[in-house]
Formats: structure tokens, C-alpha cells, sequence
């Protein structure tokens, strides 16, 4: 909690990645997170196509601080075959709330149809989906929007929001046009008055505080939320408000 | 001012600003009382500034840009001089010197530049800056570590700060910096989960130093994150602006 207001951190991994020092334990992010006053992380694993081996890591992480740690589930279209009923193990059994995507692990731009089955799941289910977006042609905000606008009853997360510009404009523009688009901040682009920008542009309602832990510190991360010229009221849906909202925790 | 705010009300020296149109990337910052405003809105106290123009193009120009950017801040700018490969270079560096205006220096960038960081192209240089004790900065992100780290351990004498790691030098700064006894790190890109308290531990306060590579990013994030270190008083006031200010007395 910072001065009373939840924070809710919309954007972690699990997993092990040694060549940028990240290992799969829980202990080094609770340290964090409790030094920056974030109450509850979302977490997921993206290293494996299968989806299977993915979400028993998240679940099993989640499982250690389940007050803490939030799953989300990934399933890749590389393996098409494999999701429908990952999906459904990942939410109904494993108890994951959202789902996760990342498109630079395959050969799909997010408009494409192979991603249909992932983003029909989400609308059927009512859940969110987090997607990596940037300025890649696979992980365009454009085409996320694309998905947003042909399954409204799903909701849609631009994470790191485009990243970089063009594609942050691009982000926010989507969060315009589609009532189910939201934007989230981390990103190792720490440019002065994005956070500024993305609140002015889409509404500080359409906004959610992430870090990317444990590539990045929350400390730095949240620090972007905090230092940013908006109003109190504003920061407080920015960095747990809207999360609760989205995800159900109120 | 409330916990969703933030100001730092103990002395801090920004240790990495940019000021100045690069030739690519014109700068938000028009003039020195637009750089003193954000410092002010922050509460930070002084900044050494270098020329962007200096990175990839000419240090030369840069340097003649930044006396308009120092002269007349009341102290605050303190001067960060570029250096390329360039013999006039090093002239204009021992004239501003023997003017009493050299405090540190700033190497330019030798990857997008294509001159290897070698004894054999920037040994007098180095030698230069060792025997006048004067400090280094050096971006990991725009020169090759290998180079760097192979190159600078024969100027055993030289101080230097190794500025800008990220998240895809995490695996190795700790190694970088045992490697190099006379280095600190400056600590603007460098937010992997725990780095800085671990670097603490390691290596101590003294080897480390706030920057913001402002206005590349924004200037508060990594100054509140810092705030949020679990770390003793002394330790953090040591980045704050301890290391800046010993390493710039001398």
C-alpha cells in the first residue's frame, strides 16, 4: 500500500533465464515488492510453447504467496493443438486469472488468425489478456487493437504500451477507440511525461502499473507512477485501482 | 506532499544529464533554467552535464556547446567534457584543462563510431586522464565490455564510471567492476530485481552513484526508487551525491 491505496503490479515473470539473472524463486521479488509497498504481482511464464510446463511453474510460484502472487496462464499459437485445453486446465484447475501472450515467440503478428482460439477463449471466459506489444511487426498495438475491436468481450492489455514511439501513440490510440484496450507501463524506456502522456491520452482509468520483475526492480518501475505529474487521485488507479477493477479483487 | 509524492530533500548530484540536440534526437530541454526547473521539481541539487552532440558525432562542437549550458547555473551544471578519438581532442581537453575547467571526462561513443576502445587508439588519451587524475565516464551501452574492460585494465591508476547498465550487463557488472578496482557504476538503466542492494553488498556505496541519463529518461524514477533501497542512511546519501562529489574534488 502507498498512503492507503492498493498496488497492484500487472506485470512479472517466472521462470529461469540465467543470462540476464533471472532465477525462478519468489524471495528476491517479496523483497522488492515489500520495499516499494507493491501488495500483489501478476506473474507468468513464457518459456514454454507447450503452455503445459509454463503454467505448473506459475502455479507452483503463485502457490507459495497466494496472497501475494497473481497467475496468469500462456498458451503460444506455435502449438495450436495444445490450447484449448491448456487454457482450460490453466484457469479451471490451476486456478490462473488471466492470460498472457508474447508474440515475438512465434511467427504470428497479433492479427493474424492463429491467435483467434487464444483471444475467442478470453471472450467466451470473460478474461483479460496481457499481450507484449512494441514495435515489432508481430506485436504492433495496432494489431492488438484489431483483436480488441473483433472480440469485445474480451479484455485486452497493451504491455509496455508500444514501448517506444511511434507504437506508444499507436497504443493510445487504441485505448481510444476500443473500450476493452488498457495500457501498462513498464518498459526500460523511461522517457520524461510518458506516464503523463499515456494517462492524458487514454485516461487514468485505462492505465496499469507494471514492472516486469525480475527483469526490472518495482522500485524504479513504481517510481515512474510516483514521480509523474498527476494528480493523487490519478496515481491511485494507475498503480492498483484499475488492476482490482479488471481482475475481479474488490 | 504525501506518500504518492515524492521530492528529495537531501543533497543529490545527478550524475549523468545529457544536454543539447544530438544529431538524431533533438532534446525536450531547450536552456539551462528548463534543466534547473526538473532538477528543482525533483530536488536535485547539481548535475554534470555532458553534450550529447559529443556520443556519436563531435566532441569537439559538444564541447563548445556546453560552456552556454554552465556558465551562469550558479554551480549547479558542473561540466562533463566529451572525448572522441581525435588528437584535437585531447588538445581541446588539456586547454580546457590548463583553464582549470576539467573536473571529468566523457568518452564518446566507440561502437556506433567503429573505433575499437584499444590502448593503440585511445592510449594517450587514457594515459592523459591518469596522470592528471582526472575521471572517466564511460557507457556500457556504447562500447563493447570486452574492449573496455581489457583496454582500461592496463590504465591501472585511471578512475573511471562505467555508466549506464542495463539489464543485459546485470550478469556481468559485478565482474566488470571486480575486474576494474578503480571503477564505480552509475546507476541510471542498472533496475534488475535487488542489483543495487546486492551491488552494496558487494562492492559498497562508494563505488556507486545516482544518475537519471536525463532527459534520455526521466529524472525522479530512480531517485525514488533509491529511497526505497533497504539500505542504511549513510550508504544511500553515499550515491546521492558522496561519490559524485569525491570523485569530482580531486
Amino acid at each position: 500500500m502507498i498512503a492507503d491505496a492498493p498496488v497492484i503490479d500487472f506485470h512479472g515473470h517466472v521462470g529461469n533465464w540465467e543470462s540476464v539473472a533471472m532465477l525462478d524463486e519468489p524471495s528476491p521479488m517479496l523483497h522488492a515488492m515489500d520495499a516499494a509497498g507493491v501488495d500483489r504481482a501478476c506473474v507468468f511464464n513464457i518459456f514454454h510453447p507447450d503452455g503445459r510446463r509454463a503454467n505448473d511453474s506459475t502455479a507452483a510460484f503463485v502457490a507459495r504467496h497466494p496472497d501475494r502472487f497473481i497467475g496468469f496462464a500462456y498458451v503460444s499459437p506455435m502449438m495450436p493443438e495444445t490450447i484449448e485445453a491448456e487454457l482450460t486446465r490453466a484457469i479451471d484447475d490451476l486456478g490462473l486469472q488471466a492470460i498472457k501472450i508474447y508474440p515475438p515467440y512465434t511467427v504470428f503478428p497479433l492479427d493474424h488468425e492463429a491467435w483467434h482460439a487464444i483471444f475467442a477463449f478470453a471472450q467466451e471466459r470473460g478474461l483479460v489478456i496481457l499481450s507484449h506489444t512494441d514495435d515489432g511487426a508481430l506485436s504492433e498495438p495496432r494489431k492488438l487493437g484489431t483483436a480488441a475491436e473483433r472480440f469485445p468481450g474480451a479484455t485486452f492489455v497493451s504491455g509496455h504500451s508500444g514501448n517506444i514511439e511511434p507504437f506508444r501513440t499507436q497504443a493510445i490510440e487504441m485505448a481510444r477507440v476500443h473500450d476493452n484496450f488498457y495500457l501498462e507501463t513498464c518498459s526500460t524506456y523511461r522517457q520524461p511525461g510518458v506516464i503523463e502522456k499515456l494517462v492524458a491520452g487514454a485516461g487514468s482509468d485505462r492505465v496499469l502499473f507494471g514492472s516486469d520483475q525480475p527483469l526490472m526492480d518495482p522500485r524504479t518501475q513504481l517510481g515512474k507512477i510516483i514521480t509523474a505529474d498527476l494528480t493523487d487521485e490519478e496515481k491511485r488507479q494507475v498503480i492498483g485501482g484499475n488492476a482490482r477493477r479488471l481482475l475481479g479483487l474488490d | 506532499m504525501n506518500e504518492l509524492s515524492f521530492r528529495c530533500d537531501s543533497p543529490v548530484l545527478d550524475a549523468n544529464v545529457g544536454v543539447g540536440h544530438r544529431h538524431d534526437r533533438p532534446s525536450p530541454v531547450e536552456d539551462a533554467a528548463v534543466l534547473l526547473a526538473e532538477m528543482d521539481r525533483h530536488g536535485v541539487d547539481a548535475a554534470l552535464v555532458y553534450p550529447v552532440q559529443g556520443e556519436q558525432v563531435s566532441a569537439l562542437d559538444g564541447n563548445d556547446a556546453l560552456h552556454e549550458w554552465v556558465d551562469g547555473a550558479d554551480g549547479r551544471l558542473l561540466p562533463l567534457w566529451m572525448a572522441s578519438m581525435a588528437p584535437e581532442s585531447l588538445e581541446q581537453l588539456q586547454q580546457l584543462h590548463a583553464s582549470g575547467l576539467v573536473r571529468a571526462v566523457r568518452l564518446h561513443d566507440t561502437t556506433s563510431t567503429s573505433t575499437p576502445l584499444t590502448s593503440w587508439i585511445y592510449g594517450d588519451l587514457l594515459a592523459w586522464l591518469q596522470q592528471e587524475d582526472l575521471p572517466l565516464w564511460i557507457s556500457l551501452a556504447d562500447n563493447d565490455p570486452v574492449q573496455l574492460a581489457d583496454t582500461l585494465s592496463a590504465f591501472r591508476e585511471l578512475r573511471t564510471v562505467l555508466v549506464g547498465a542495463h539489464y543485459t550487463h546485470a550478469p556481468y557488472v559485478l565482474s566488470l567492476l571486480r575486474h576494474l578496482p578503480r571503477s564505480c557504476l552509475e546507476l541510471s538503466r542498472h533496475e534488475s530485481l535487488g542489483a543495487i542492494e546486492d551491488l552494496v553488498t558487494q562492492v559498497g556505496a562508494r563505488r556507486l552513484l545516482y544518475g537519471s541519463y536525463y532527459p534520455r529518461y526521466a529524472m525522479g524514477p530512480v531517485l525514488w526508487g533509491l529511497h526505497r533501497q533497504q539500505i542504511d542512511s549513510r550508504q544511500l546519501q553515499r550515491i546521492l551525491d558522496g561519490t559524485a562529489r569525491e570523485l569530482l574534488s580531486r
